[in-house]
């Protein structure tokens, strides 16, 4: 698949990880990399959390587990809730005109 | 016994930071913070006792070129504004150090060709005809006697 749709879509993976609860680094970057379909290395996910922490879509915090090193905490910012569903409601007319256009629609 | 652990984290980290010299200093601290964290916390995690389990860690996280260009990619800073360093010198002098003896060496070499040149420059016009035909490969004598067509 074309890297830069792959890219423009990661980011509001990485934004509904943190909507309910707030997750760390690790497991946010875990649970990517194991998509095959998204082929994102665990590395280059942290740059990606940094620029919409930069951009105000994310919030972190450093905690310390029970277990082990601190952890950095992400939660989804109220601008990051809004870019969100925002997504959300492009993303569904967007996968339907390309479904309807190169033919990958359900067969009806 | 868990042998070279620390260096071959530390090592891992300093070459994705040799790689990152084109970023603001406060996202490369931060970068670097992250895949430290990641590394500590995946190591705690996965219980890793041999130096085997820590490479596959560090392979997950992807090579220093890989996170660096990522890296890059999310800053939005050009990529040609950071020149990247050789992938993986093993020994490295330090950077001034090598730099400066590039400078020397390529000082002497220019030095070394401009006194070539006033020596040559010097002596061809002393000798009047320059010697440089003596090295042109004469033009092979023609063949004694082509098969000449017969009437």
């Amino acid at each position: 698949m074309a890297s830069g749709l792959r890219r423009g879509t990661l980011e509001f993976c990485v934004l509904a990880m943190v909507e309910y609860e707030d997750r760390y680094g690790t497991e946010i970057v875990r649970r990517l990399a194991e998509e095959q379909t998204l082929a994102a290395t665990e590395g280059t996910i942290y740059p990606l959390l940094s620029r919409l922490r930069r951009g105000g879509l994310l919030d972190s915090k450093w905690a310390e587990s029970p277990s082990g090193p601190p952890r950095r905490y992400y939660s989804l910012t109220p601008s990051g809730r809004s870019a969100l569903a925002h997504f959300r409601t492009e993303w569904v007319s967007f996968r339907q005109t390309v479904d309807r256009l190169v033919g990958t629609g359900e067969i009806a | 016994m868990k042998p070279n652990q620390p260096d071959l984290v530390g090592e891992y980290l300093h070459e994705v930071d040799l790689r990152l010299s084109g970023l603001p200093l406060l996202q490369r601290r931060e970068l670097l913070a992250d895949l430290a964290a990641h590394i500590a916390t995946e190591r705690t995690e996965r219980n890793v006792q041999s130096e085997g389990e820590l490479i596959e860690i560090l392979e997950r996280l992807g090579s220093p070129e890989v996170v660096a260009a990522a890296a890059y990619e999310e800053a939005g800073a050009p990529r040609t504004s950071a020149p990247l360093p050789p992938p993986f010198v093993p020994a490295r002098p330090t950077r001034a150090l090598r730099k400066g003896l590039w400078i020397l060496a390529a000082c002497s070499t220019l030095v070394m060709l401009f006194l070539l040149c006033g020596v040559l420059t010097f002596r061809s016009s002393g000798d009047g005809p320059a010697p440089a035909e003596a090295t042109v490969a004469p033009v092979p004598p023609s063949p004694a006697r082509p098969a000449s067509p017969t009437p």
